[in-house]
């Protein structure tokens, strides 16, 4: 697998701010990977997300050290335009990304910027229609459906870009528990049926942790911890020393571990949790 | 039901079968008809010929009556001006003199020409909003070549818009929820607590300009377009087609218009001293 990013000793820092929002980050992102960043508020989270897409320094002033490549290609080298192709990203806030009047006009407005042909636009529109459910709404205004809808309208607009890296700013931050689950649903379509590169900013850990490959836990601008999900996980003791509490499952068996009652991996899922119960009252 | 601009509209409704270029063509040139006629008899005629089309949309009527207050308040408005601040005028024909302001007869007739000249545009314009939504404003002018910046722009304006007036109700609501009650209080006090709303609203602005610039930037629009180095195409216009009654009507339309500037400029008809509503009520109060 080849990388698809590759970030080297980068910093920024904001116009009129002290300190830089993120600091000497390195990491490296393999192509058809799902990787997730989580992190206290105020880590640089979105900063990394932005310099991923060129709006960073492309939309902000402010210094920038080190480099961000995207297929190996520097972002300010990209074309006004060339690099949103390649790397599609989906905000926190979805109403705020609305450019349009109807749920169909909204899907359609980055695929028409792209300059496809109405053809494509029917084919792609057709696709993440039915990929995001929303085949019902294409008619209503965006900013009049339910919070879950507009994030599924928001992630389908970028989608129906067909970008190659997919970057999602906690995209579920201001939804419910059922329509977290469905926004991750259409994340594990695209990951078991289109191969893309997914990078997911994220509290919800319950959802992210079945899809991801990768974890990077970061906080005050620096990436402290970055490795394959399972063995993320069992760094527990550091996560919970930065506020970030694990799922369910992984936080009884670290409690169990502090009582020295077990010694093993902590399981990632409840089914996990689940047979690794069997397995201990079977022995 | 359709929500349109000014309320909502049956699915079942015929507007919807005509083109929205139809309905803004009728918006444009209808609402000039009242600035070439004086006589009122006409425009009122207008006025129900209105009616009627917003009858057979099947628009609901009953939000008709929250323009009644700007109906009574703008002619009220308009009757002072003429009347009361309307000076004085020997040569005019003098109806009474009530504390000594004079009323004239061509004031009174003046203002009622105004007056019935304004209410039609505002009923054009109201048939227009309840039939039309968003989208069909941006499509009428996209289908006669409109550049795509320019219709963009004033969607953006739509919606902006309405995204100021739900940041407003936000604060609004924020500020009641830590007790602000403004009612019975003096109106220099609710105007001084209304600023109060102006910096949240302002800052709220800002971020919200931050955010859907970098929508726009990471949805890959360019105003140019040009990074594409192909011709936008515009998948919506191709939900909307012409249909031989949309020539029909934008013919009428056309013809009803060349038709009054030949009646009136060659003929000399629609003038007020033609006007047989005006002779009745100058027999009424002479």
């Amino acid at each position: 697998m080849s990388n698809v990013i590759e970030i080297n000793d980068y910093s920024w820092k904001y116009v009129n701010t002290r300190t830089p929002a993120i600091e000497g980050i390195n990491l490296t992102v393999e192509e058809g990977n799902f990787v997730g960043i989580i992190g206290p508020n105020g880590a640089g989270k979105t900063t990394l997300a932005y310099s991923i897409d060129g709006l960073i320094p492309g939309q902000y002033n402010g210094i920038k050290k080190g480099t961000v490549e995207v297929f190996g290609t520097e972002v300010e080298d990209y074309a006004k335009g060339e690099l949103q192709q390649l790397v599609g990203v989906v905000f926190s806030d979805p109403e705020a990304q609305f450019t349009a009047m109807t749920v169909e006009d909204e899907l359609v407005f980055g695929m028409e910027n792209i300059g496809l042909t109405l053809p494509e636009i029917q084919e792609r529109l057709d696709w993440v229609t039915e990929l995001t459910e929303l085949s019902h709404l294409l008619m209503k205004p965006p900013y009049e459906i339910s919070g879950g809808q507009k994030q599924r309208v928001a992630l389908a607009a970028v989608l129906a870009m067909r970008p190659k890296i997919l970057v999602l700013d906690e995209p579920t931050s201001m939804l419910d528990p059922v329509s977290r689950g469905r926004i991750f649903e259409v994340l594990a379509k695209l990951k078991a049926e289109e191969n893309n590169t997914i990078i997911v900013i994220e509290h919800s850990l319950e959802n992210l942790i079945p899809l991801a490959d990768q974890m990077v836990l970061m906080a005050d601008g620096s990436i402290l911890l970055q490795d394959e999900t399972q063995a993320f996980f069992q760094q527990s003791k550091l996560l919970l020393d930065k506020g970030l509490y694990p799922p369910g499952a992984m936080h009884f068996f670290h409690e169990l571990k502090m009582k020295n009652y077990y010694q093993g991996k902590y399981p990632l899922t409840v089914a996990e949790g689940i047979d690794l119960l069997r397995e201990i009252k079977g022995s | 039901m359709n929500k349109t601009l000014l309320g909502y509209v049956p699915n079942e409704s015929p507007i919807y079968a005509v083109h929205p270029f139809v309905k803004l063509f009728f918006l444009l040139i209808v609402s000039l008809f009242p600035m070439f006629v004086t006589a009122p008899d006409w425009n009122i005629g207008l006025m129900f010929v209105i009616i009627i089309f917003m009858w057979i949309s099947r628009v609901n009527m009953k939000t008709l009556k929250i323009y009644v207050p700007v109906a009574i308040s703008m002619g009220t408005i308009i009757f002072i001006s003429y009347t009361v601040l309307g000076g004085t005028h020997p040569e005019f024909e003098l109806l009474a003199r009530v504390w000594g302001i004079n009323f004239y007869w061509e004031r009174v007739r003046d203002a009622l020409v105004v007056y019935f000249r304004i209410l039609p545009m505002i009923f054009t314009m109201v048939f227009f909003l309840s039939t039309s939504r968003e989208r069909d404003i941006i499509v009428a002018m996209r289908s006669v070549k409109v550049p795509f910046v320019i219709t963009y722009v004033f969607a953006m304006a739509l919606r902006s818009a309405g995204m100021v007036l739900e940041d407003f109700q936000i604060v609004r609501q924020a500020e009641q929820a830590r007790g602000f009650d403004p009612t019975g209080k003096s109106l220099p006090y609710k105007i001084r607590q209304y600023v109060m709303y102006m910096i949240p609203l302002f800052a709220l602005s800002l971020r919200r300009s931050e955010e859907f610039t970098n929508a726009l930037v990471a949805r890959g629009y360019a105003f140019t377009g040009e990074f594409s180095k192909v011709k936008r195409a515009d998948y919506i216009l191709t939900h909307y087609s012409y249909k031989y009654f949309d020539y029909i009507f934008i013919a009428l339309i056309g013809i009803a218009f060349i038709a009054l500037l030949i009646f009136r400029y060659g003929f000399g008809y629609f003038l007020v001293e033609q006007s047989w509503l005006m002779r009745i009520l100058h027999g009424a109060v002479s």
